[in-house]
C-alpha cells in the first residue's frame, strides 16, 4: 500500500474506532443484539406452536343431520370446546365476530349417505385470514381423517378386502440428508440476507463520516490541501470503509454462529440440534463477501462525495438501500441452485453464491462467475468513485 | 515566492449560468513580505487562493508557488505550502498532538524527525497542556493554535491565508496576526486575504483589491490612500471599487 494511502488509512480507522455510533452499529449490535434478536424470535415462535398445539380452540357444530358417530367423536376431543347450532348465519357471524375459531357443518342428508355407502357432505366452514382458525381448520381436518379412515376400514372388511386394496403402492421416504446439512440449508435460508445487509449498511456511518461530515465540518479543504493526492486520499478512504464493511459483515456472521456454536440449547432450538459450521465454510463465505463489501462501500463514499452534508447523503441513500434490499430479499425466496446468469447479477450473485456454500449445493463454476463478477463490478465502483473524487464541481459543492 | 498571471475561474451555475468567479487576476509575492487580498465577501478572494492551493483547477493563466506551477506541479506546490482559513477546520476525534502528527505524515516528515518537529511546535504554540485532548473539546483558540502547528509542521516557504480570523474573538485573531507578522519575520512569502481594514494596515506590505473577481487596483496601503485621497483606508477602499462599477 502507498505509504500517503495507508497514513489516510490508517487516521480514518483510528478515528472511525473512536466513533461510539460505529461501534455500536458494527460491533456490539451484530455481535450481542443479534444472537438476542434470534433468541427472542425463536422464544416467541416456539411458544406460538405450543400455544397452538396446546390450546382449546372454541368450534361450532351445525348439526342439520344428525351424525353422532362424529359429532360424539369432535365433542370428546379436549382441544375442541364445543357448541352446537342450528343456523349457519349464527355461526360465520360468531367466527366474525372471533368468538369461534371455526364451524363444522353436517349437512342433513349426512348418515343417510353413510349407510349407502356415498360420501356424507361435511363442511367446515374458517377464516383464512385468521390464524387460529387456520389452525382449528387443520385440527378438524385431522379428526375427519381419522373418522374417514376408520369408515373405509369396516366399508373393506364388509367388502372382505384389506387396507393395501386402496394403497396400490407403499411409499417410503428415505431423507439421506445429515443433521449437519439440513442445519446449513436453514441457515442459507437466511444468514446470506443478513451478511449481505451487514457487508452493505455496516459501513454506512463511516462513509458518510469521512466525506459528507468533512465536507460539513470543513475538514476536508484541511486534508485536500496537503500534498496526499486525491486518488490516494480516496483509496485511504475507501479502504477504511470496506475494512468496517467486511468487519460488520463478520460481526454479523460472528452474533450468528458463535451462540449456535457454543451450544447454547435456545439456538439450537431455533436451527437445529446439531448445526455445524466448518472454518472451511467460514473462510468461502468471507472470500466472496469481500467484493461485494468492496462494491457497497464505493457506492457508500460517491454517495458521501456526492453530498454536500450528512443530512443530505441519508436522503440519497434511498435507491442504494433498495438497489441492495430487493437482491437480498429475493435471495432468501430462491433455492440455492439457479441458472449461471444469476451469477452475474450484482449483490444476488454473493448472496445465492452463500446459499450454495451454506446447503451443500457448492458449484465451483457458478462460485468462480459469481466472485469475478462481483470483483469486476466493485472495480468499476472505485473507478468511479475516484473519478468523482477529482470533479472539483463534486467536492467543493456550495 | 507567488507569481500568479492572468488567473482566472469560471464554472455553471444552475441558476445564474456561466459564472466568472476570478477574471485575470495577476500579482507578485515576495519572500519575507504579506501580500493582502482586500475585497468583499463573494469577490474572488477565496477562488483566488484556492487556485493557488491547487483546490481548484484555473480556467485560465497560470501560477507559481515556490517556483512550481499549480497545474503541472501540484502536489509540489503542495509539498511548500501552508493553507489557513476559517474553514479548514480539525478532526473532532483525533487528539491535538495527534492531529500535528497525521499532518506530518501526509508532508513525508521522516518519523525519525516528526515527533522531535512535534514536540518543537507544541512548545512553541502553547499546546503542551492540552497535546492529548481531542480537538473537538478544545476551545477556540486552542484550535487555532493547533491549526496553526498542522499548517507548518512541514516548514513550508509559503504561507496562505484565507481570512483567518473570520468569526474568532480579539483574542485568537491576535494570535493569528501576531503568527502571521512571524512568518513574514521568518522569510516566509505570505499571501493573505481579508475584509478587515485594520488588519491590512497592520499587515500588509502590499495590497491588491479584488473586485467582482477582477484586481481593480495594487500598492501599499499609503499608495492606495494618495491615490484616492482618503485618509481612511476604509474610505480608500469604497471609492475605488466605487470607480470599478462605473468603470
Amino acid at each position: 500500500m502507498p505509504s500517503m494511502t495507508k497514513t489516510v488509512f490508517l487516521k480514518e480507522i483510528r478515528e472511525t474506532l473512536r466513533d461510539k455510533r460505529v461501534i455500536l452499529g458494527v460491533i456490539i449490535f451484530p455481535l450481542l443484539i443479534t444472537p438476542l434478536l434470534l433468541a427472542a424470535v425463536t422464544f416467541f415462535a416456539t411458544k406460538k406452536v405450543i400455544d397452538q398445539e396446546t390450546s382449546i380452540l372454541p368450534i361450532h357444530i351445525i348439526a342439520e343431520g344428525q351424525l353422532p358417530s362424529l359429532t360424539d367423536k369432535i365433542t370428546n376431543d379436549e382441544s375442541f370446546k364445543v357448541t352446537f347450532q342450528k343456523d349457519r348465519e349464527t355461526s360465520i357471524k360468531a367466527l366474525q365476530a372471533r368468538t369461534i375459531r371455526a364451524a363444522l357443518l353436517i349437512h342433513s342428508d349426512a348418515q343417510t349417505k353413510l349407510d349407502t355407502n356415498a360420501s356424507a357432505q361435511i363442511e367446515i366452514i374458517y377464516d383464512q385470514a385468521n390464524e387460529t382458525s387456520e389452525a382449528a381448520k387443520k385440527r378438524l381436518r385431522k379428526a375427519l381423517r381419522n373418522f374417514d379412515s376408520a369408515i373405509v376400514e369396516t366399508r373393506l372388511s364388509q367388502l372382505d378386502l384389506k387396507p393395501e386394496f386402496l394403497k396400490p403402492t407403499k411409499i417410503q421416504e428415505t431423507n439421506i440428508a445429515s443433521k449437519e446439512s439440513m442445519g446449513g440449508f436453514i441457515l442459507s435460508t437466511f444468514l446470506p440476507y443478513i451478511i449481505v445487509m451487514g457487508a452493505a449498511f455496516g459501513g454506512m456511518t463511516t462513509a458518510f463520516d469521512l466525506c459528507a461530515g468533512e465536507k460539513e465540518r470543513g475538514t476536508m479543504e484541511t486534508l485536500l490541501v496537503s500534498p496526499a493526492s486525491r486518488y490516494q486520499i480516496v483509496q485511504g478512504k475507501l479502504l477504511a470503509i470496506f475494512v468496517i464493511s467486511l468487519g460488520a459483515a463478520v460481526c454479523f456472521l460472528g452474533g450468528f454462529l458463535l451462540p449456535i456454536q457454543s451450544g447454547l440449547s435456545l439456538f439450537k432450538e431455533a436451527i437445529g440440534d446439531s448445526i455445524s459450521i466448518s472454518y472451511q465454510t467460514v473462510g468461502t463465505m468471507l472470500i466472496i463477501v469481500v467484493p461485494l463489501a468492496l462494491l457497497t462501500s464505493s457506492g457508500l463514499l460517491a454517495i458521501s462525495a456526492f453530498a454536500r452534508n450528512q443530512k443530505e447523503a441519508q436522503t440519497y441513500i434511498f435507491p442504494f438501500i433498495i438497489a441492495i434490499l430487493f437482491p437480498a430479499m429475493l435471495s432468501s425466496i430462491l433455492g440455492a441452485e439457479n441458472p449461471l446468469y444469476t451469477a452475474f447479477i450484482p449483490v444476488l450473485n454473493i448472496a445465492l453464491t452463500m446459499k450454495q456454500i451454506l446447503s451443500n449445493t457448492f458449484e465451483a463454476t457458478y462460485f468462480a462467475l459469481s466472485l469475478g463478477s462481483s470483483i469486476a463490478y466493485a472495480l468499476i465502483a472505485m473507478r468511479a468513485v475516484t473519478a468523482l473524487f477529482q470533479r472539483e464541481s463534486i467536492l467543493f459543492r456550495a | 515566492m507567488i507569481e500568479a498571471h492572468n488567473l482566472s475561474k469560471s464554472f455553471r451555475d444552475s441558476k445564474r449560468g456561466l459564472v466568472n468567479a476570478v477574471n485575470g487576476v495577476s500579482f507578485n509575492c515576495q519572500p519575507g513580505q504579506i501580500f493582502g487580498l482586500l475585497g468583499a465577501n463573494g469577490a474572488g478572494k477565496t477562488t483566488t487562493l484556492r487556485m493557488l492551493a491547487t483546490l481548484l483547477q484555473p480556467t485560465r493563466g497560470s501560477a507559481k508557488l515556490a517556483n512550481y506551477d499549480v497545474v503541472k506541479a501540484s502536489e509540489k506546490v503542495r509539498q511548500n505550502i501552508g493553507y489557513l482559513s476559517n474553514s479548514t477546520a480539525l478532526y473532532g476525534r483525533l487528539s491535538a498532538r495527534e492531529m500535528i502528527e497525521y499532518f506530518g505524515r501526509l508532508n513525508s516528515i521522516p518519523e525519525k524527525k516528526l515527533q522531535g518537529r512535534i514536540d518543537e511546535l507544541i512548545q512553541r504554540l502553547e499546546i503542551t497542556d492540552f497535546q492529548h485532548g481531542h480537538c473537538d473539546k478544545l476551545s477556540t483558540g486552542q484550535k487555532q493554535r493547533v491549526s496553526i502547528a498542522r499548517s507548518i509542521v512541514h516548514a513550508p516557504p509559503v504561507m496562505i491565508f484565507d481570512e483567518p480570523t473570520s468569526g474568532l474573538d480579539i483574542m485568537t485573531s491576535q494570535t493569528i496576526m501576531t503568527f502571521i507578522e512571524q512568518c513574514r519575520s521568518d522569510g516566509l512569502t505570505v499571501l493573505f486575504s481579508t475584509h478587515i481594514m485594520s488588519e491590512v494596515e497592520r499587515l500588509c506590505d502590499e495590497i491588491a483589491i479584488i473586485h467582482h473577481g477582477r484586481v481593480v487596483s495594487t500598492g501599499t496601503v499609503d499608495s492606495l490612500r494618495e491615490s484616492t485621497g482618503e485618509h481612511a483606508l476604509e474610505n480608500a477602499f469604497l471609492n475605488i471599487v466605487k470607480g470599478a462599477n462605473n468603470a
